[in-house]
């Protein structure tokens, strides 16, 4: 790996460059990827830096410009994930930007060659999808009424009552209600991935990132099985119809399933 | 939204779901730096149970219509609040973007359109 102090070197002697360039990287891709005429973060046009079997996703960027508007985070994903659809990509975490091409090749791409190229060959015809579903507030509180007596009697309690005199049964409910979608969250998901079985390598339980979240798994599948994929869901979607709004997103790079010491991790 | 028609496409908070805090870090010394990104990593993510939400679901379940209604006939309905609930989580995610990393800049509202700007062939 070449040290930091060789690449400033090297920057500075290219006096066609300008010490606030730098260059965005995407992702790691195998070297017969073309770009095509995809507009990267920061309005750059995508490029390729290629180092024997692989390359790397890049665009040239200014350094001095603040990054992570909601644009950024879209081009960032609609790069990564363009790609994902014809050709195995290992994505970076957003924000990834290195001093110019030639630290790209010697420092990431050389340096990592063989993990890359391994985790490439891995990902071979597959890509990520995620499932995500909501509950459908009023369904969800109803069902979660009738099956508890106790939530049922702190509702009847707090019907009459002022949000400050019936505060303690308001936050016992409250309590009670999210405990109650948890569980169900958890029941939900298993159901959700045992839905998928055998169309999926392998499965990420996401954390939730919202209260009424009632799945988010992020499964790597094969991209030619996008339609059986789109078929199970479907199926939940019916099964959960007015009480779970479900969709499938993808395909998407494998986000997930890439670790900087294991990429390509196995669940 | 369900899946009729093939995968839905994705929302900004979906976008920040996935990308933010996964994908292959580089080496930090290697890495030019980016002020503000892991901050952002931090905060992007929700605070799943409080008070607040506590409070939230009883004053909802308060709201629900007294008595039993028939189970599956309040889609109308429920589907509208879904929405509510929905843009105000979306609005909540772009505040933080807009004030720790997108400057002074208005957050900008998402756009359903994904169509041709997508990556190489």
């Amino acid at each position: 790996m070449a040290t930091s102090e060789q690449t400033k070197n090297q920057n500075t002697e290219k006096s066609d460059k300008k010490q606030t360039a730098g260059v965005y990287v995407y992702g790691i891709v195998p070297a017969d990827v073309e770009p095509g005429d995809a507009t990267g973060v920061a309005d750059g046009k995508v490029d390729v830096v290629t180092d024997g079997d692989i390359a790397a996703l890049v665009s040239a960027m200014s350094v001095d410009r603040p990054l992570g508007k909601p644009e950024d985070l879209r081009a960032h994903a609609n790069v990564l994930d363009g790609t994902s659809r014809v050709a195995p990509v290992l994505p970076l975490r957003f924000g990834a930007v290195l001093t110019d091409a030639d630290a790209v090749k010697e420092e990431l791409l050389s340096a990592h060659a063989d993990e890359f190229a391994a985790a490439l060959e891995q990902l071979e015809g597959k890509a990520q999808y995620v499932v995500k579903g909501r509950y459908v507030e009023q369904a969800i509180l109803r069902e979660i009424l009738d099956e508890n007596e106790q939530a049922a009697q702190l509702r009847d309690e707090i019907r009459d009552k002022s949000e400050d005199a019936g505060r303690n049964a308001r936050m016992a409910l409250g309590e009670l209600v999210n405990n109650a979608v948890a569980g169900k969250r958890e029941e939900d998901t298993r159901k959700t991935v045992e839905a998928l079985g055998g169309l999926i390598d392998s499965v990420n339980r996401r954390e939730p990132t919202h209260e009424e979240e009632a799945v988010q798994v992020a499964v790597l599948a094969d991209v030619d099985r996008q339609d059986q994929l789109e078929e199970a869901v479907g199926k939940l979607a019916e099964e959960w119809d007015g009480r779970v709004e479900i969709k499938l997103l993808g395909p998407m790079a494998a986000y997930d399933f890439v670790v900087t010491q294991n990429p390509a991790g196995q669940g | 939204m369900t899946t009729a028609g093939g995968p839905s496409s994705s929302s900004l908070a979906d976008v920040i779901d996935t990308i933010l805090d996964k994908g292959l870090v580089i080496d930090a010394y290697v890495r030019v730096s980016l002020v503000g990104i892991e901050l952002l990593t931090i905060d992007a993510r929700i605070v799943v149970a409080s008070v607040d939400t506590y409070l939230r679901f009883a004053e909802a379940a308060n709201r629900l219509a007294i008595g039993s209604e028939p189970k599956g006939l309040s889609d109308l309905v429920s589907g509208g609040t879904e929405k509510i609930a929905k843009s105000k989580t979306k609005s909540a995610i772009e505040e933080k973007l807009g004030g720790l990393l997108g400057g002074q800049e208005e957050p900008e509202r998402e756009r359903v359109s994904r169509k041709s700007t997508r990556g190489d062939r």
